[in-house]
């Protein structure tokens, strides 16, 4: 019973000092280093990453509805709280190779100012910081995602896709007018 | 406080800018009267008014501190002052310089800061000069000189009887932004969906009600059998003792399913009841709001007398602007829509239309051209407008060989009645002008003003008389209806049609289908029209599994002006008022679909875009509508029941294995497959593993365990790679088992041919 309660005592102390550490250590990272906030999720068994300020929404996809006369990476439109958003599938947009058949689950929901779209992900993992300089700039051959689209590749293959330019990219827009 | 102090500015400057910007339209119009030729008593009525307008604006400028208007007001004011008193007619030249200075100002207010800039300035004081000089110059006709006496005094006359008040009443009439009153517009029709729902869930409740009365019955007709027991095994004690027992349970089963029926008859009551109260508030509401965006017609046509004037004089032509009926109120969205159509038109006039002064002379017609903007009210919700010129008309046989360059019409093609060659007009390409200037003769306006007006629901025509003028008239409904749509299922697929466009929907033998020059016809009301099946105009693959062995064909008539074409599809399921949602700014425009709409059930659907389908339909390759073919096939086709939670990965599954040639059904999860098992006959189940309610394992141990269903493969589809799965799904009895990582639809079939 003493001995239990001594016991909690140290057990106290040494967490109490090791809290005090961590806190200090945080604070002085912070201090010295910037970070980013991701949203991770598994495409196709990779990892990607974008930056939370980029994502409105992650929403599991229940119906889906097809459109025709759309480009392949256009895989429909799905009805969000009563507004439409489109669904692109980023690995038909990159031309990667279909690997096996996946769950495509939900709906990460991504937007900026100007622009809206839903990207397809077969399972979403959580929030993560990561450290800037711990962003290696990637080799394409990697993911085979041409450069321009991503940020980079953490030590642990964590693919981070430039959100904002996909965005921005006037190639994500579908505007075509009827062949006459 | 400097900074609050800004923001007050700010806002009192957005105020001024409406204000100037309304005073400055009167001007502008008064302007223009002025230069017709009018008795002198009406010309003072117009001085009057540009001079309270004028005095009004100053005095507005000045509550803002925008000095140098508030001068060039006064400037104005001086010489309106010097007319009025000399009762005079001002000249050409002095009218041009009060316009270009109602321009300047107009520019100035426009500008993104409407802050007086140096550039400004130094416009505004060149303008002041010369107005000055004007008030003094030849001006006016009558009495020069009167005009010096009040060129710096004057102060109008009616200002004894008071100023003009510049504080903002509280009277009838408010002013609201006009985006303040979009959204709650926008918000009032996404009510519309919930009455939609509402009408849903009512239906559903009926359907429940109709479910248990069949229960009820088919539970009374077991009954009066006397529950299936045969009197033998009522001689036997015991289970007549048994038998009490569940006499009991049958008793007390019956007053419980009779008290749930009467619960369930309550709630589908009230139901139908909220549903219709929602239904007639939402009704009102939208009414309400649409009443709350009408607006007169006059409001988009004050811009064409100012136009009119410079275009006309730019082209050296005289030109009268004649309106009538501008008071007739219309929607603003419809008149947003129809302004540049409407200019568009009145260009036009101008520029195809009226001749130049002497070639007017030399037909023995007045010098001036008139335009007539002519409104009335067909009816509650249709308006009519007619643009008229009284110039040259069109020259329908220049149409004509035009639309032969283009090809619009077959050099064989039998003659086309001048009414028909006119109507030639509103297609793309075709201009009747030699040569192309920046505003005209492209040929894209008038079929631009048709798609236009046709895309509000309203019909445009033209009629012409050489040298007596033309007349375009355009017929446009007063509100935007409700959208309504009808519903259309193709290759499995669910789309909206705007019923404006549906002119009728009919059903065919298909033996009435005929071949014409490579193209599909149906004979309809002794016309010839053509057809397209509406699944290879929105491009889809043509299915190998025809099951279609009606031998009659299911036609939706859509027309849009003089064209009318028939759509083949696959079933007609509803006719409703529907909410258009844009597609999201990704899909800036797809080809074929204009928007999407959410359906009482949640299902969203897309709105078929009727101008793409009408192009593309002109251009389709030779449909085949097959006659029924005997389905000897169809007897030999497996059937496969795909078990998968994930809809896409459920959609790709069931793609392959449909371009097999199997026929496919689809189940969301375990139980769901399982049930759909015991309704249909199958000879092969694909699952996934990982699903909610039950797992493919455990389905596939139900199977097993169903005598029925000894000998049924089945395939299991998982992302569970490893060995104690891969065992465990042949303990419970799976035929294969297909790893997704590394699916491909070969290996699939390969696996697939060999069971069945």
């Amino acid at each position: 019973m003493e001995r239990d309660w001594t016991h909690s005592v140290d057990k106290k102390a040494i967490l109490k000092t090791r809290a005090k550490a961590l806190a200090q250590e945080q604070k002085d990272r912070e201090a010295l280093e910037e970070s980013i906030e991701l949203v991770e999720f598994l495409l196709a068994y990779e990892r990607y990453g974008v930056e939370t300020c980029y994502v409105r929404e992650v929403y599991p996809l229940k119906e889906l509805t097809p459109l025709p006369c759309t480009p392949p990476f256009v895989l429909g439109i799905i009805n969000v709280r009563g507004r439409i958003v489109s669904v692109i599938d980023i690995k038909k947009f990159f031309d990667l190779p279909d690997k096996g058949l996946t769950d495509l689950n939900k709906v990460i929901v991504l937007h900026d100012s100007e622009m809206e779209f839903g990207v397809l992900a077969d399972v979403v993992l959580g929030v993560r910081s990561v450290l800037v300089k711990e962003i290696q700039p990637s080799l394409p051959t990697l993911t085979g995602i041409r450069e321009q689209y991503l940020k980079g590749v953490t030590a642990e293959r964590l693919v981070i896709l430039d959100a904002e330019r996909l965005l921005s990219d006037n190639k994500m827009v579908v505007h075509e007018e009827a062949a006459s | 406080m400097a900074k609050k102090d800004n923001g007050f500015l700010k806002k009192l400057l957005a105020t001024f800018k409406v204000e100037a910007e309304e005073h400055l339209k009167t001007i502008s119009l008064g302007l223009v009267e002025l230069e017709k030729t009018l008795p002198p008593e009406k010309q003072l009525e117009i001085v009057e008014t540009i001079f309270r307008e004028t005095h009004s604006l100053k005095g507005a400028a000045r509550a803002v501190s925008m000095t140098d208007i508030e001068s060039v007001c006064q400037a104005l004011e001086n010489i309106f002052a010097a007319w009025q008193r000399g009762g005079a007619i001002p000249s050409a030249g002095l009218l041009d310089s009060l316009h270009q200075t109602v321009d300047v100002l107009e520019k100035i207010l426009s500008s993104p800061e409407a802050e007086e800039t140096a550039e400004h300035k130094s416009k505004m004081a060149a303008l002041i000069r010369r107005l000055q000089g004007g008030a003094r110059e030849p001006g006016i006709r009558n009495q020069g000189t009167a005009a010096e006496q009040g060129v710096s005094t004057a102060e109008p006359q009616f200002l004894s009887s008071g100023p003009q008040p510049q504080i903002p009443t509280l009277g009838d009439t408010v002013r609201i932004p006009r985006a303040k009153l979009d959204r709650v517009l926008l918000q009032a029709e996404e009510f519309l969906s919930a009455k939609l729902t509402a009408s849903q869930r009512a239906a559903d409740l009926r359907q429940i009600t109709t479910l248990v009365g069949d229960w009820e019955k088919a539970w009374a007709k077991f009954r009066r059998s006397g529950f299936g027991m045969g009197p033998v095994e009522l001689e036997n004690r015991q289970s007549l003792i048994r038998n009490s027992q569940s006499r009991e349970f049958l008793e007390w089963n019956d007053h419980t399913v009779t008290s749930i029926e009467e619960k369930l008859a309550g709630i589908s009551k009230s139901a139908e009841l909220d549903r219709r109260m929602l239904g007639r508030m939402v009704d009102d509401l939208l009414a309400e709001m649409k009443s709350l965006s009408m607006l007169p017609i006059s409001s988009v046509l004050e811009i064409l007398p100012r136009f009119v004037r410079e275009l006309s004089r730019d082209q050296e032509k005289e030109v009268d602007l004649v309106i009538q009926g501008g008071e007739i109120e219309i929607d603003r969205r419809i008149l947003e829509e129809i302004k540049d159509p409407l200019i568009h038109l009145v260009r036009n006039c101008i520029d195809h239309g009226i001749e130049k002064p002497e070639e007017r002379k030399q037909n023995g017609k007045r010098l001036r051209g008139t335009i007539t903007i002519a409104l009335s009210q067909k009816n509650g919700s249709k308006v009519e407008l007619i643009i008229s010129d009284d110039g040259r008309g069109v020259d329908v046989p220049k149409v004509r060989s035009a639309a032969l360059r283009l090809g619009l019409i077959p050099d064989d093609a039998p003659a086309l009645s001048d009414q028909e060659a006119l109507s030639l007009i509103f297609q793309t390409g075709v201009s009747t002008s030699a040569f192309i200037t920046d505003i005209s003769g492209r040929g894209l306006g008038l079929a631009i003003v048709r798609e236009k007006v046709g895309k509000l629901g309203g019909m445009v025509s033209v009629e012409t008389k050489p040298d007596a003028g033309t007349a375009f008239q355009l017929t446009l409904p007063v509100t935007l209806a409700t959208f309504r749509g009808t519903l259309v299922r193709v290759n499995d697929r669910v789309f909206v049609m705007p019923t404006t466009f549906v002119e009728r929907v009919t059903r065919i033998k298909k033996k009435e289908i005929r071949t014409v020059e490579n193209r599909e016809t149906i004979p309809l009301d002794g016309q010839v029209l053509p057809l397209v099946q509406l699944s290879d105009a929105l491009q889809f693959s043509r299915k190998n599994t025809t099951d279609d062995s009606r031998d009659t064909a299911l036609l939706v008539i859509l027309g849009s002006a003089e064209k009318r074409i028939a759509f083949l599809v696959d079933d007609l399921l509803n006719e409703q008022e529907v909410l258009v949602k844009t597609l999201g700014k990704q899909l800036s425009r797809v080809q074929h679909v204009a928007a999407a709409t959410v359906l009482g059930t949640g299902q969203v659907v897309p709105v078929l875009n009727v101008f793409d389908l009408m192009k593309s339909a002109a251009r389709a390759t030779v449909a085949s509508v097959k006659p029924p073919i005997q389905p000897e096939k169809e007897a030999k086709k497996k059937s496969i029941l795909v078990v998968e939670d994930s809809i896409t990965a459920r959609t790709l599954l069931k793609n392959i294995l449909e371009s097999a040639g199997y026929h496919v059904a689809a189940a969301v999860d375990g139980v769901d497959g399982y049930t759909q098992l015991r309704s249909s006959e199958f000879d092969l189940v694909v699952s996934d593993v990982d699903m909610p309610r039950m797992n493919g394992f455990d389905l596939t141990a139900k199977i097993r365990s169903d005598k029925k269903f000894a000998g049924l493969p089945v395939v299991l589809v998982t992302a569970l790679e490893s060995r104690e799965d891969r065992e465990r799904g042949i303990d419970v009895g799976a035929n294969a088992y297909i790893v997704k990582s590394s699916f491909d639809q070969s290996n699939l079939l390969e696996v697939i041919g060999r069971l069945i």
